[in-house]
């Protein structure tokens, strides 16, 4: 037993005997690891929700918002792309959650992970991409607020990613952003500098403005310089996106900055406001309301739709008063002095000398230039402009002439010399690749800079003698720039026209603006501008013109004279190839020669032939509303010579403009005749008698000597023979043709008809067609109705016109009423010519009972052929059936019955067909109506 | 008390029988006629009801009669150039006249030149004066009107001339006629031109209302005095009545006759050079070229009345007769002084002799700033603000006598009411 027992307990902890050479047995207790695994990757949820779509990891949109609160950076970036992902798939989604999107993601504006924060940047550019402005409006405080936050974190990684939030805003949203401004400028001050929060004791002795300071951030991995830089850009953009959303609320097209906006500017000055309620409702706080829609607004207006939104906690309240910008000016201005100096000075220590810059220094300064550019934009209302420059004036001028004018003469003297060392430069140490600013628009850049300091320096008022020191050196700068020649780019050019602009009006000296005018006219006679610099040069130049009567100096510039009495040979000289720069033109031209220009209008008078050339003249070349203002200019000639109205007569027959254009055109030659006598007592006719009348008849008659001797000879196929029907043969004028000089014989007549005596006026007429027409053979249908009208209108019962006159019209007549029966046959669109002319028939032969004896004259059956009898029937027909001409037709009832007879007669031997049928009918009743009412009157 | 009379007051060019004929407007009898030289367009005024005033035409001269002695010239005033036309200020102080390119303002009091002005650049073809003679407006070949206010002209400060109040430059063409409506400086202004196109402004602001483009040159404008049309004489001799009462919003409208208050005149020949409203607005007054002045019923769109004239008619306008016209022993006001023609009569040592003294107030004395409706409105929203800000009882002591006055203004009240109730309740309470 106790053997047994005594083995037992051995057995609980038997002792494993290992031997040298033996592989160790295995432990009871060990792993197999003879097994493989393969990982699994779950990329995509199982489950379907089949409500809601999905990424490719079947993640839904709240999935994915809810994993941005996930502690991880990694996850975090995840959904961001995820979200991204889907919204490109769906965009519906983006119109159903945008709320939560955009809270969700400006809440990572300010994550710590930069791959996070950079993932967020691009899906707010997408966002913004595919969502207008007004849906983002809403939730457009949540996002600024963020933002804010993000801009003024303590990190500096943060503070530069929320300027790539900024400049995703500010490329989709100006208008939302600028309508806030407050707190944005002030964290932009707080970018680049810090409040001093030092005692007041020091702040005393520092002066108002002083209260901050340039702050510089030794961790960050960019320099303090290139830092400045990259807000400095950002605050320019932003202030640009207020300007000019400023400007929109104005509806103001031609503030003073944007000074050769346009020509029609002039317009646009005073543009009335309009006041939509919807609008207002969603948009500022407040609206000027104005004292019976005067021009001025009332200061004391407090009527507002809205609570105003709660007032920057910063330097201004919104910009939207003077104070307010004056206020943020007198922070921000002493910064950017100090970043200029501090550019200046870092530089010196590289350059030899003063006067050359390192591309970063050039950039920083261009910003530091252009934003106080904008500054001085911010004005809430234009008026307000100058006392803010003056302010600038009072406040800054030495400061600003000590700094940025002290080394100024270099810029244009040693710019070349400045150029190359640049260029070796940027070859020995490429360093610094983003900077680096190309040779030229460094250059240019410089220029403009230079030349917008002029422009805020020079705001206020006529100069005075102390400011001759550092204007002398801008000047000559600007008129070097000008003359050289050289082409400068668009926008450069402008700057410097604004800055020339500036200075005439300011200088009031001869002498300076005939220099300055010099210059850009240098620039205006450069050949192959494009349009927009040409527009440019006009526009200045005409503006300038427009605002001469303020200004002697300019009034008698001699430069903007010899521009004036350049532009219509310009005119002529252009042609058809830029209808816009011909307006433009036009516009200048036209007014001066209202304001009787005497250079304009004696250069007007030499090229007029050429303008009012009726083939390759700017009058037929033009639209139709440059025809229209060249046809206006017409009135303003003092003299209009013969070989002008010629060529105005040719344009108006020749229907390469309207016959409205033409009617006006005559109205606008019978106004300058001494005929129409308008101007009572004024002797200044620019058209005399003798002319005026040959002008009218030459557009009454349509076509000139030369075209009518070509019609004569030019043979059959274009003519309708002569028949005895028809004793002349008609040139069948075009449809639309025909009716041109249809409705422009209408504006003769009635010109004809005002002249005076009518009697001497039909003598005049008369003599004219005896001496040019009777003596053609070939007849355009156009001159033969207007001429029937004409004298239907203007022959009066105590005149007899002359028998050659009654022979030739009654050919006329004749020949016409036979077209009217060929017309009757044809397609209904030559209906409006049928009844013309058929009225202009009738109304001479009832005015002149004469042309209708010698008409039925014409009339000799015997001469006739077969075919022609039933013509000539229903000729006679449709006379005997108009009202009008039936007691005239009674007259001549002997020679009438003699023609039926002789038209009977030669039809007896045939069945008498339906035309004489008809024609023995109506002569029969008009017979008859004749014989009762002389019945009638013998029973009285 | 009956109607007043309206008289109309014609003049033609030829001027063979008389310079301007005086007409009645219902009868058509005429009823005086002024004789001795002829007027040149727009250039006939009325002064203060008591002178007659037209520019000779073509001569530098202007016929002065007083209004009640027909036959004989009161005085000719002297211009410095021809006269193209004049008016008067509807309250009779001044008179104004357009020469070549510059308008000359005188003083009726004194015939002082006040003020030479020239800011056209080309001859002037018209002048108006607004009802209340604050503000006249001037047309001239140059395109241009121009929008003088007469305070500003008026002023001694001679250093800077004086500057229209509004350029109106939309025209394209010389303008032919300028209406002026009711209503002093908020009146509304027509404007004709050659170019076709009549085009409306607002005087306070300058602003253009309305450009109603036509077929042919516009030379005469009128609004009837309830501004519902616009009456427009063509140079083809058609008179255009444009509505203005329409619903369309467009700024630029092309005249159109339609059945909807847009019609035509028809019945002259040549260029309608005048145009006047009689002051119910039924009647339409038009002077025409082709000699023959026509009245028309504007309802009706017919012709009630043609004159014949023996040339061109240069003025026709209705006025309300003034009351001297027809009292032969009547004499003016005041005897009409002599004309200076130069602009400062001290300098030429005229100024002497009168004995007076002229007194001019200075222009921000002149003009009072009156209280405007929005600074009316202001108060008002303030004081209803106020209520809120409590600052309508003042403060401190101030406040609690108010404060103790009303509780016992409320003490009596209540009191009253009291003894009010008791007394009806105790009558009705009362068995008879």
């Amino acid at each position: 037993m106790t053997k047994s027992k005594k083995k037992k307990r051995q057995d609980d902890f038997q002792k494993v005997k290992l031997k040298v050479g033996k592989t160790k047995p295995k432990a009871d207790n060990a792993t197999n690891i003879n097994f493989r695994t393969k990982g699994i990757h779950l990329t995509e949820q199982l489950k379907k929700d089949g409500s809601a779509p999905t990424t490719h990891r079947k993640l839904n949109i709240k999935d994915l918002l809810s994993q941005l609160h996930h502690y991880s950076g990694t996850v975090k970036q995840g959904a961001l792309v995820g979200l991204r992902e889907l919204l490109t798939l769906h965009p519906s989604e983006l119109d159903q959650h945008l709320s939560s999107l955009l809270s969700e993601v400006a809440a990572v504006f300010t994550d710590k992970d930069p791959n996070v924060r950079m993932s967020a940047t691009r899906l707010l550019r997408f966002i913004a991409q595919s969502v207008p402005a007004e849906r983002t409006c809403p939730f457009f405080p949540l996002l600024s607020a963020h933002l804010s936050c993000a801009m003024t974190h303590i990190e500096t990684g943060i503070q530069e990613d929320a300027l790539k939030v900024l400049d995703v805003l500010l490329d989709h949203y100006p208008a939302l952003l600028a309508a806030r401004p407050a707190l944005l400028l002030t964290n932009f001050l707080e970018l680049i500098s810090h409040k001093s929060t030092g005692g007041g004791a020091r702040k005393g002795q520092e002066g108002k403005g002083r209260s901050w300071a340039l702050s510089v951030n030794p961790n960050r991995n960019v320099t303090g310089q290139q830092w400045r830089l990259t807000v400095l850009l950002r605050l320019g953009r932003f202030l640009q996106a207020v300007v000019e959303e400023r400007r929109a609320e104005e509806g103001d097209v031609c503030v003073s900055g944007d000074l050769f906006g346009g020509l029609n500017g002039e317009e646009g000055a005073n543009t009335p406001l309009e006041l939509n309620w919807e609008e207002l409702t969603y948009g500022k706080g407040s609206f000027q309301v104005f004292e019976h829609s005067g021009a001025n607004p009332t200061p004391h207006s407090t009527f507002k739709l809205r609570p105003e939104s709660q007032p920057g906690t910063g330097v201004s309240e919104g910009l939207s008063s003077v104070e307010a910008v004056r206020g943020f000016a007198s922070t921000l201005v002493p910064l950017l002095l100090d970043v200029w100096v501090e550019a200046s000075v870092s530089d010196r220590s590289k350059t030899d000398s003063a006067h050359l810059l390192t591309p970063d220094a050039m950039a920083l300064m261009y910003q530091v230039l252009s934003v106080l550019q904008l500054l001085r934009k911010l004005t809430p209302q234009r008026e307000h402009q100058d006392a803010l420059d003056a302010w600038f004036r009072s406040e800054y001028l030495g400061e600003f002439k000590q700094q940025f004018m002290k080394n100024f003469p270099y810029g244009n003297l040693d710019t070349p010399k400045q150029r190359k060392r640049k260029d070796a430069k940027s070859k020995q140490t490429p360093t610094v690749p983003g900077q680096v600013v190309e040779p030229l628009a460094l250059n240019i850049l410089l220029c403009q800079v230079m030349v917008s300091m002029v422009i805020l320096n020079q705001r206020e008022g006529p100069a005075q003698e102390p400011d001759a020191d550092w204007l002398m050196p801008l000047r000559g700068f600007v008129q070097e720039t000008l003359s050289s020649g050289a082409k400068l780019s668009h926008r450069h050019l402008h700057t410097l026209l604004e800055t020339v602009w500036r200075m005439v009006i300011t200088q009031r000296s001869r002498a300076v603006t005939e220099d300055l005018l010099q210059a850009v006219y240098v620039q205006y006679q450069q050949m192959n501008l494009n349009l927009q610099t040409r527009t440019l040069l006009l526009s200045f130049f005409s503006r300038l013109y427009l605002q001469e009567h303020n200004h002697i100096h300019i009034a008698r510039s001699k430069v903007l004279s010899r521009w004036l009495a350049a532009l219509p040979i310009q005119l002529s000289q252009l042609g058809h190839r830029n209808p816009a720069l011909s307006g433009w033109l036009l516009l200048s031209i036209q007014a001066a020669a209202s304001r009787g220009n005497k250079d304009l209008l004696k250069s007007l008078h030499t090229h007029a032939c050429r303008l009012y050339d009726p083939q390759e003249g700017s009058v037929v070349l033009l639209p139709a509303e440059s025809q229209q203002r060249l046809v206006q200019l017409l009135y303003f000639l003092p003299v209009i010579p013969q070989g002008l109205l010629a060529n105005l007569s040719r344009c108006c027959t020749a229907g390469r403009f309207s016959a409205s254009l033409a009617a006006s055109l005559i109205r606008i030659i019978h106004l300058r005749s001494s005929l129409s006598g308008w101007s009572v007592g004024s002797p200044d006719t620019a058209v005399c008698d003798v002319d005026y009348i040959s002008f009218l008849f030459s557009i009454l008659t349509g076509f000139s000597s030369d075209e009518l001797s070509t019609l004569q000879e030019a043979g059959d196929e274009s003519v309708l023979p002569p028949s005895p029907l028809s004793p002349l043969s008609l040139y069948p004028t075009p449809l639309e043709q025909f009716t041109h000089h249809w409705d422009v014989v209408e504006e003769v007549c009635h010109c004809l008809e005002t002249l005076g005596s009518r009697s001497q006026c039909f003598d005049v007429l008369q003599n004219g067609i005896c001496k040019n027409l009777t003596g053609l053979a070939v007849v355009p249908d156009s001159m033969a109705a207007g001429l029937l009208r004409a004298v239907a209108r203007l022959l009066d019962q105590s005149v007899l016109p002359s028998e050659a006159l009654l022979r030739f019209l009654s050919h006329c007549c004749l020949s016409l009423l036979s077209l009217v029966l060929t017309l009757q046959h044809t397609a209904s669109e030559t209906n409006h010519k049928r009844e013309a002319v058929w009225g202009a028939c009738v109304a001479a032969l009832g005015s002149v009972p004469r042309l209708l004896r010698m008409v039925l004259q014409l009339l000799r059956v015997g001469d006739l052929c077969e075919e022609e009898l039933p013509q000539l029937a229903q000729i006679l027909s449709l006379l005997l059936q108009h009202t009008t001409l039936r007691n005239h037709m009674l007259a001549n009832a002997s020679l009438l019955q003699h023609i039926i007879q002789d038209l009977t007669r030669y039809c007896q031997g045939e069945a008498r067909e339906q035309w004489l049928t008809d024609l023995l009918y109506c002569y029969s009743v008009t017979m008859a109506t004749h014989r009762g009412n002389l019945g009638l009157r013998d029973i009285y | 008390m009956s109607a007043p009379m309206e008289i109309i007051v014609c003049a033609d060019s030829a001027g063979q029988l008389w310079n301007c004929a005086v007409i009645e407007l219902h009868s058509g009898t005429n009823l005086l006629s002024y004789r001795g030289g002829n007027s040149s367009p727009r250039a006939l005024t009325v002064l203060n009801g008591e002178y007659i005033l037209g520019a000779q035409l073509g001569k530098n001269f202007i016929n002065v009669w007083e209004i009640q002695r027909k036959d004989q010239l009161q005085q000719k005033i002297v211009c410095p150039g021809v006269v193209t036309c004049l008016t008067s200020s509807p309250n009779g102080l001044y008179l104004v006249a357009g020469i070549a390119e510059a308008i000359y303002l005188w003083e009726v009091s004194t015939g002082n030149l006040l003020a030479i002005l020239s800011r056209h650049y080309q001859d002037l073809t018209c002048l108006r004066f607004t009802d209340d003679s604050s503000h006249f407006i001037s047309g001239g070949k140059d395109n241009l009107a121009l929008v003088w206010s007469l305070a500003s002209v008026v002023q001694l400060d001679s250093t800077n001339a004086p500057e229209p109040r509004h350029v109106l430059s939309r025209h394209s063409l010389p303008i032919t006629d300028i209406h002026c409506g009711l209503m002093g400086p908020q009146a509304r202004v027509a404007t004709a031109s050659l170019d076709q196109t009549v085009k409306l402004w607002e005087l306070s602001s300058g602003e253009m209302l309305l450009s109603v483009l036509f077929d042919v040159g516009i030379m005469s404008v009128t609004l009837d005095p309830c501004e519902y049309y616009l009456f427009c004489g063509g140079s083809d001799g058609g008179i255009f009545q444009v509505s203005l009462c329409s619903q369309s919003l467009s700024r630029d409208k092309t005249f159109q006759s339609d059945n909807e208050g847009n019609q035509v005149f028809k019945g002259h020949r040549n260029l309608v050079t005048c145009l006047s409203v009689s002051m119910d607005g039924t009647l339409l007054l038009s002077g025409s070229h082709d000699e023959t002045i026509r009245l028309w019923d504007i309802q009706s769109k017919q012709s009630i009345r043609s004159i014949n004239q023996k040339g061109p008619v240069t003025n026709a306008f209705i006025i309300p007769a003034p009351a001297n016209m027809f009292l032969p022993d009547s004499r003016p006001g005041i005897p009409l002084p002599r004309f200076s023609r130069h602009l400062n009569p001290s300098e030429q040592g005229e100024g002497v002799e009168t004995g007076g003294v002229c007194v001019r107030l200075a222009p921000h004395t002149q003009v009072r700033p009156k209280e405007t409706y929005l600074e009316k409105a202001d108060k008002l929203y303030s004081l209803m603000s106020a209520v809120t800000d409590k600052s309508v009882f003042g403060s401190g002591e101030n406040t609690k006598v108010r404060v103790s006055e009303l509780e016992e203004e409320v003490r009596t009240l209540k009191k009253v009411n009291k003894d009010l109730y008791d007394f009806s309740a105790q009558l009705l309470t009362k068995p008879n």
